[in-house]
């Protein structure tokens, strides 16, 4: 989406006389943007398992952020809603793939490609084999450091069952992990 | 019942995720997390996510900002546009399903063919003489079925999302 934009082509001082005013003004909103787009890229991109979607998805999701003009009262009551916007995304997408007949097995979650290959490899086939909830669970609460109350809120859940279900998201990484770690050992 | 937490666990994840585990963790927790299942689990998985997050941070690449902000609105621009102008359309449908129903009446009021073939519906239809009842009351029949079934399809039509 974000290689079509060509608003170079209008003139910002054109674009300035009809701009249509988000709650957010622009200072507040690239200051926003620059804090939270890497996670929530990284967030996407493990939990769809393709790059180029996360490349869309997050374009999207700031975009509904935005047009949803509401008030937060918090950075971190931002941020959950955003995340929130773009699991919904991410859900809806997963499911339009899994309608489609030719979209077959659903992709892989790679997020992969960088850092250490053969650790993350691991962790990519190791999370390929969670369900998308589960890996959901466990980025936002390991990688994202959101307490229960926060991961509940994002996934639509009940902060009261979170303990149990990352409890069972946890423990199963842990036993798919394990293995991992014991067939590299065998090699 | 299988335990689902420990007392210890936050103590263990916050090790974890400050980078103190293990060698800047005291003995204590750490003899806990060797023999605890819960915070054993919590020392592989929180560590192998974090670190997959760190090392894969630094290469992500995200659109610029200034980019995201003047995309958003010009799109937005360009909704709203399209929003504005629903009403235009749905006027314009509601008009053209009234047309349609004003013509159908008049059609039926001055058709021989159609007035015929009313005679013979009426004489199968147990002695209501259909065709009086048509002429007496076709055009009210008509409009009653537009605003009924026409103008609230036309409507939906051109107001739904697409």
């Amino acid at each position: 989406m974000f290689r079509e934009i060509t608003y170079t082509d209008v003139s910002r001082s054109q674009a300035q006389d009809d701009v249509r005013g988000f709650v957010m003004d622009e200072e507040a909103f690239r200051s926003f943007y620059d804090r939270t787009a890497r996670s929530l890229w990284l967030y996407l991109a493990r939990i769809t398992g393709d790059r180029h979607q996360a490349d869309d998805l997050l374009q999207e999701a700031f975009y509904r952020f935005l047009r949803a003009d509401a008030v937060h009262e918090s950075e971190t009551h931002r941020r959950n809603s955003l995340f929130r916007i773009a699991t919904n995304l991410a859900r809806d997408a997963r499911r339009r793939r899994l309608a489609r007949p030719e979209a077959g097995a659903e992709v892989e979650p790679a997020g992969g490609g960088f850092g250490n290959p053969e650790k993350a490899a691991d962790l990519n086939r190791a999370m390929a084999q969670l369900k998308p909830r589960e890996r959901e669970l466990l980025w936002l609460a390991y990688a994202e450091g959101a307490s229960h109350k926060e991961i509940a809120n994002v996934l639509g859940l009940q902060p009261s069952s979170m303990k149990i279900l990352l409890f069972r998201a946890r423990r199963r990484l842990a036993v798919l992990l394990g293995r991992e770690e014991s067939t590299n050992a065998a090699r | 019942m299988q335990p689902v937490d420990c007392p210890f666990e936050s103590e263990v994840l916050a090790a974890v995720m400050e980078g103190r585990w293990p060698e800047a963790t005291d003995d204590r927790l750490r003899d806990h997390a060797s023999g605890c299942f819960i915070c054993s689990d919590t020392v592989l998985v929180a560590g192998e996510i974090d670190n997959a997050r760190r090392e894969a941070r630094v290469d992500v690449i995200v659109p610029d900002s200034t980019r995201i902000w003047w995309g958003a609105q010009l799109r937005a621009r360009r909704e709203d546009l399209q929003t504005a102008s629903r009403p235009i359309t749905a006027a314009q449908s509601i008009a053209g399903a009234c047309a349609a129903g004003l013509l159908g009446a008049c059609f039926g009021a001055t058709s021989a063919w159609f007035q015929s073939a009313l005679k013979w519906a009426g004489a199968g239809a147990g002695g209501i003489d259909v065709t009086d009842l048509i002429a007496r009351h076709g055009a009210l029949a008509a409009g009653v079925g537009a605003v009924l079934f026409l103008i609230p399809a036309a409507a939906w039509l051109a107001l739904r999302r697409e």
